[in-house]
């Protein structure tokens, strides 16, 4: 059984534009799976219906066999505990340190008056500290987070997604936002949670060299449509223009 | 379909700036001739609407005469400069007209102003302000404690009501379902009405309520700073940034962690300035309900001024400006502090 099984999926927003149409596709434990395509095209609403921060106009999300898009309150909740996510603008929560914000990962085993009040055991503060330290943030544990650099916050906002425990990490443009060489630190990260720590990763992404270097398998969207499904290797330039464009050139992070 | 739409906008529009302008050449004409003194507005109305309509009517037809058409751009790009459409002189009517009849609505009078006897009463009030009476100070210092402390506990219990309410209030956080939106609406149609209400009625209301005194006044101006604040709050909350909300909620928190990890963070700070800001407002709001029984120094002043104690009411405004000053310096400080 595949981890993560998309169905039909459609999305249309309020305002009537169709971002999502009919997108099906497999995700298996392990994948890095990298999603291409120009802005616009579904990539974020697509993540961004998986785990329903958006709500799928019709088809079916199925996540470890249970239909996500049928669930509501605790049930969804619990679920989406498991999926965690980064952002490509790393969302971080202002004003509270590194160890807070990656502390807020662990909410969704909170008691509501728990959270209100800051309150968490000791070994949850120990598993923060782990996870802190996994991204080589240790010596910024107590300071703002608000304060520190895009490639910092961003390990926060990775330590946070692991505070979950997830089986499954969204990453929205998580490099989007970023120089290209830490890009490639904040990919790495990615690449040892995928393979050291078994995370199944789920990353949309704009640069191909990226997405040669780093994914397991690529789907690419056009207008809310999966256009090219397979391995990175497959992705000719044949197929980079039907992807981007017929007058797009690659461009390359170094 | 919604061109035809449009165009019966735009005949509206022109309709009900024509039937302005003719309201005000009336009142204008009125007032050279000499003709009538009486507030028949409401009464003359129908006239009013009979020649601007008619007058709307024939406009409508003539090219570039119609503001309405020009507002809506239901015709083509004018290749003319907008200083050579008529419509633009007609704006400059409607500005000039309202100056006009403003000026004699209200019964602007440099005669009155500037009259001998007027000065002579102005100067002698005058001196009497300037020339304190020091005997009050002991009493209009104690009314002034009165005061600001009324204003503080006005703005201290509106802060848990407002900061709760404005989560209700904002378009943002209750848009999802239904029954949201009814909350959201009935909350802000009862927040505006409120606010709609200015202090000074709500203290008279109280004052029938829980009889004449500072409790009245608190009331009165603690209700009217929840609605206040409540819409500053709620507007805030409208600005913020989504991210930290939707990555709190992604973690599988509760909805109410969501926004207390997610949303307060990036609102304390502004909340916090509106706050003392509100403060500020509330202690010089607070002398206002005094005046009519609502206890604190301004029950000092309508004592004074009822009675032409003209020196005492120079101390008082003495004792009210420190106040102000003081209240002005502390609220720049802290909040500069804050950020």
């Amino acid at each position: 059984m595949p981890l993560l099984k998309i169905e039909k999926l459609n999305k249309i927003f309020p305002n009537g534009y169709h971002a999502l149409k009919d997108v099906s596709f497999e995700v298996d434990k392990g994948d890095f799976l990298v999603i291409i395509g120009l802005s616009g095209s579904g990539k974020s609403t697509l993540l961004r219906c998986i785990n329903r921060l958006y709500e799928p106009t019709s088809g079916r999300v199925l996540f470890l066999g249970e239909d996500l898009t049928k669930l509501s309150g605790l049930k969804l909740r619990a679920m989406r505990a498991k999926i965690a996510m980064i952002f490509q603008q790393f969302n971080l929560i202002p004003r509270l340190s590194v160890l807070h914000n990656v502390l807020s990962g662990a909410l969704n085993k909170k008691s509501v008056l728990d959270g209100l009040f800051y309150r968490y055991t000791p070994e949850q503060k120990k598993v923060a500290l782990e996870k802190i330290e996994l991204v080589g943030l240790s010596h910024r544990t107590y300071q703002r987070a608000d304060k520190l650099s895009g490639g910092q916050q961003q390990r926060v906002a990775i330590a946070r997604a692991l505070m979950q425990e997830p089986l499954l990490l969204l990453a929205d443009e998580p490099v989007s936002s970023l120089d290209p060489a830490t890009s490639h630190s904040i990919m790495k990260y990615l690449e040892q949670i995928n393979k050291e720590l078994g995370v199944t990763v789920i990353c949309n992404l704009h640069f191909l060299d990226l997405v040669r270097r780093y994914a397991s398998r690529v789907i690419a969207l056009k207008d809310g449509q999966i256009i090219f499904e397979g391995y990175p290797r497959d992705i000719t330039d044949e197929w980079f223009k039907k992807i981007y464009g017929e007058d797009a050139i690659e461009v390359k992070t170094t | 379909m919604n061109k035809r739409l449009n165009i019966i906008k735009a005949f509206c529009i022109d309709t009900g700036i024509w039937v302005y302008i003719v309201f005000t050449v009336n009142i204008v004409l009125n007032k050279i001739s000499g003709i009538s003194h009486q507030k028949t507005y409401y009464e003359d109305m129908p006239s009013y609407l009979v020649q601007g309509l008619l007058i709307a009517t024939i406009l409508f037809f003539i090219k570039g005469c119609s503001l309405g058409k020009d507002i809506l751009k239901t015709t083509l790009p004018q290749s003319q400069a907008y200083y050579k459409r008529p419509s633009t002189y007609i704006m400059c009517m409607v500005f000039l007209l309202t100056i006009l009849s403003g000026w004699y609505i209200s019964e602007f009078s440099l005669n009155d102003l500037f009259s001998m006897d007027g000065l002579e009463k102005a100067t002698r009030l005058f001196s009497s302000l300037f020339s304190p009476n020091f005997k009050v100070l002991p009493k209009a210092v104690s009314e002034a404690i009165e005061t600001i402390y009324m204003a503080f506990m006005a703005t201290f219990v509106a802060i848990p009501i407002s900061f709760l309410l404005s989560f209700f209030a904002a378009k943002n956080l209750m848009s999802q379902t239904i029954s949201q939106k009814i909350v959201y609406n009935v909350v802000r149609f009862i927040l505006n009405y409120t606010r709609s209400v200015e202090p000074l009625i709500w203290a008279i209301i109280f004052i029938v309520w829980v009889g004449i005194g500072p409790f009245a006044g608190t009331l009165a101006l603690m209700l009217h700073s929840v609605a206040s604040l409540t819409k500053l709050y709620s507007e805030q909350i409208e600005n913020m940034d989504d991210g930290p909300y939707e990555a709190i909620k992604a973690t599988g928190a509760h909805p109410i962690l969501g926004i207390w990890y997610g949303v307060v963070p990036q609102i304390i700070i502004p909340f916090l300035s509106f706050t003392i800001y509100r403060w500020d407002i509330n202690v010089r709001m607070a002398t206002i309900i005094g005046l009519v029984g609502g206890g604190g120094i301004g029950e000092l002043i309508i004592q004074y001024t009822g009675l032409s104690m003209w020196n005492e009411v120079g101390m008082i405004i003495i004792v009210l400006a420190a106040i102000v000053w003081s209240m002005d310096y502390l609220s720049s400080i802290i909040r500069q502090a804050l950020k």
